[in-house]
């Protein structure tokens, strides 16, 4: 893999596709009557810097088996915006209370409780609709889409990303494992899975990039953790988020190793796709960029 | 008595009701089950299994009915409306909305589970909605099943529910609230998952475009029966009947029906409503539609 792996430009790729996705979402909630719903929907949706990795993790594995990217835009922009969604409830004041997020003042703290718990409540069924009333059915049978909003249903719901939440709030003896692979892992789960499905992949498959996903998404949050921690050292406090990771629950030295082992565990799926040759590479480039951060993505600069 | 009908029909409306009450029941029990984390799942049970009269989803299977499909059709969209419909009301009571204590004659779901479970179960009953829908129609056309998806899912955000609770939100306290704004309010509000229930079911049962379009008039004027009905009640019924705080609307300065047109106005605007719904029915086999036509008279005559 290495020297094809040297040749594909993930960075390319990956800010091209972050420019599509974004005109996208804008184009997918035009202001209308009342007006302040909208507003504060589009304020999470279209952050500035956002790195829209669910969205890119689902295009490049639709393409992997060779689907068409038009036909996984609009399930792409319907995982930012669920994603989204999870992300404005999270920051409320009843759960991890967080008055800003990416930098910026969090939904809530901009638009009040009441608008950012409305605004969650649209966005989840927008991405839905979304899904059907854009996708191209010559290009995609209908019975591919139930299973992809199935699937993105599932991954929001009790037993995903909100139970992850839940027993990030609740906490309890070893919760720190569910809570990582609920509230990051469902993501990055759900959105290959969802590319898969779009092109057709056999169940094989689906399970190869359900594990790849499921991995990769953890690991994206770990290192986050890892770095942020990292960074606090040096400039000092500034983050008061209860949030349960491997930093906080067992320290860096021990994230890493987690770190390490999720990356071995992201490549080890992505070897039942070989057959597939070059059109892995941008999920298995994924996992190093996770891994390693190599280079920026999605900054506003 | 429940729902007394103006003339005399053959069709035994409660017998109706208890019957498909208690089949809906039974499909919400078996559909959201006590998994892992046990808590969210008990709040989702605790609010969907509150006992509500299961409007919607009789509305959806008796709309599938009047089309020519079969029950089973209907049934995991009879319970996603009402999954959509209790995670609202959970939504909306919360302290940050409109803060109310008691719903069906119970704590709300927040003063037992506390506000964050609330808003992860309700959230949790959005998205199974949707998962239960999409998983559990069986023997129905993808593209049916597709076409209802869209439809509950614009049924509930910013051309929905949401909307309609934007504008209520934002009109508390005003007193110059026009009838263009209520109306808006309520078709949001309240009538877009009515419509939503009925144009579901009829999608599900393999009805005709012409036969949607039909029962989705139907459905909108309903929708705004329900709500007018329900404001008149308001100014009308005590707490102690009506299962949750009566009188609330008025306290807090929103705008109804009643205090709008007057209460004899506002009457009879409910029955023209009820009227103008009914004649969409014309067309349909009338023993098939008795139900939808005693669930209209049920809506425009109900206590409670």
């Amino acid at each position: 893999f290495s020297p094809v792996s040297a040749q594909f430009d993930l960075k390319t790729y990956w800010t091209s596709l972050i420019k599509e996705i974004d005109q996208k979402l804008d184009e997918a909630i035009p202001v209308q009557y009342p007006q302040q719903i909208y507003e504060a929907m589009r304020y999470s949706v279209l952050a500035k810097g956002a790195k829209r990795a669910p969205p890119v993790m689902c295009v490049a594995a639709c393409e992997i088996f060779g689907g068409d990217r038009q036909a996984a835009f609009p399930t792409a922009c319907a995982l930012e915006m669920v994603h989204a969604a999870s992300l404005i409830h999270d920051d409320l004041p009843c759960m991890d209370d967080d008055p800003s997020r990416r930098g910026q003042p969090s939904n809530h703290t901009k638009f009040g409780v009441d608008m950012a718990i409305l605004a969650g409540d649209a966005l989840f069924p927008l991405g839905f609709r979304h899904i059907v009333s854009h996708t191209p059915t010559d290009l995609i049978p209908e019975a591919r889409l139930i299973r992809v909003v199935a699937e993105i249903a599932r991954a929001v719901g009790s037993t995903g990303m909100a139970a992850g939440q839940f027993m990030d709030l609740e906490g309890g003896p070893n919760a720190v494992d569910f809570v990582q692979e609920k509230k990051f892992g469902e993501m990055g789960q759900c959105s290959a899975v969802c590319g898969g499905l779009l092109a057709g992949a056999s169940d094989d498959e689906i399970q190869h990039l359900r594990q790849y996903g499921q991995a990769v998404g953890v690991l994206y949050q770990v290192v986050d953790d890892i770095l942020e921690a990292k960074s606090r050292v040096e400039i000092k406090g500034g983050d008061n988020r209860t949030a349960k990771s491997y930093v906080s629950a067992y320290g860096v030295e021990k994230a890493m190793e987690v770190a390490e082992d999720l990356k071995s565990q992201a490549k080890r799926a992505l070897d039942g796709l070989e057959k597939y040759g070059e059109r892995v590479m941008p999920l298995y480039s994924f996992v190093d960029y996770a891994a390693d951060r190599g280079f920026s993505i999605g900054e506003s600069v | 008595k429940v729902g007394t009908s103006e003339e005399e029909s053959p069709f035994d409306f409660n017998a109706y009701v208890v019957e498909k009450a208690n089949f809906v029941n039974k499909a919400l029990d078996e559909a959201v089950s006590v998994k892992n984390p046990a808590m969210i799942h008990e709040s989702m049970r605790y609010s969907l299994l509150a006992g509500g009269k299961r409007v919607r989803p009789m509305l959806c299977i008796a709309s599938c009915e009047v089309v020519g499909g079969q029950k089973s059709a209907a049934v995991p969209a009879a319970c996603a409306v009402e999954m959509i419909h209790t995670m609202s009301l959970m939504h909306d009571d919360l302290p940050c909305m409109d803060n109310d204590d008691l719903r069906r004659g119970k704590p709300t779901n927040h003063i037992v589970f506390g506000e964050d479970v609330a808003v992860l179960a309700g959230d949790s009953l959005l998205a199974f909605a949707f998962e239960f829908l999409a998983t559990a129609t069986t023997r129905v056309s993808p593209d049916r099943i597709l076409a209802a998806i869209g439809e509950l899912a614009k049924a509930i955000g910013t051309e929905g529910l949401v909307a309609g609770q934007v504008v209520d939100l934002s009109c508390t306290g005003n007193t110059n609230v026009g009838l263009d704004t209520l109306e808006f309010i309520h078709l949001h509000k309240t009538a877009a998952l009515l419509e939503a229930s009925v144009v579901l079911g009829a999608i599900l049962g393999g009805g005709s475009d012409v036969e949607v379009e039909r029962l989705r008039t139907f459905a909108r004027k309903i929708g705004l029966l329900f709500q007018v009905v329900d404001d008149i009640l308001d100014v009308t019924k005590s707490s102690a009947e009506l299962g949750k705080t009566a009188g609330k609307d008025l306290v807090t300065d929103k705008t109804t029906y009643p205090k709008l047109l007057g209460l004899e106005k506002a009457r009879e605007f409910a029955h023209r409503l009820n009227v103008e719904a009914k004649e969409q029915l014309a067309g349909f086999d009338p023993e098939k539609a008795a139900p939808l036509v005693a669930l209209a008279d049920y809506i425009a005559y109900r206590q409670n």
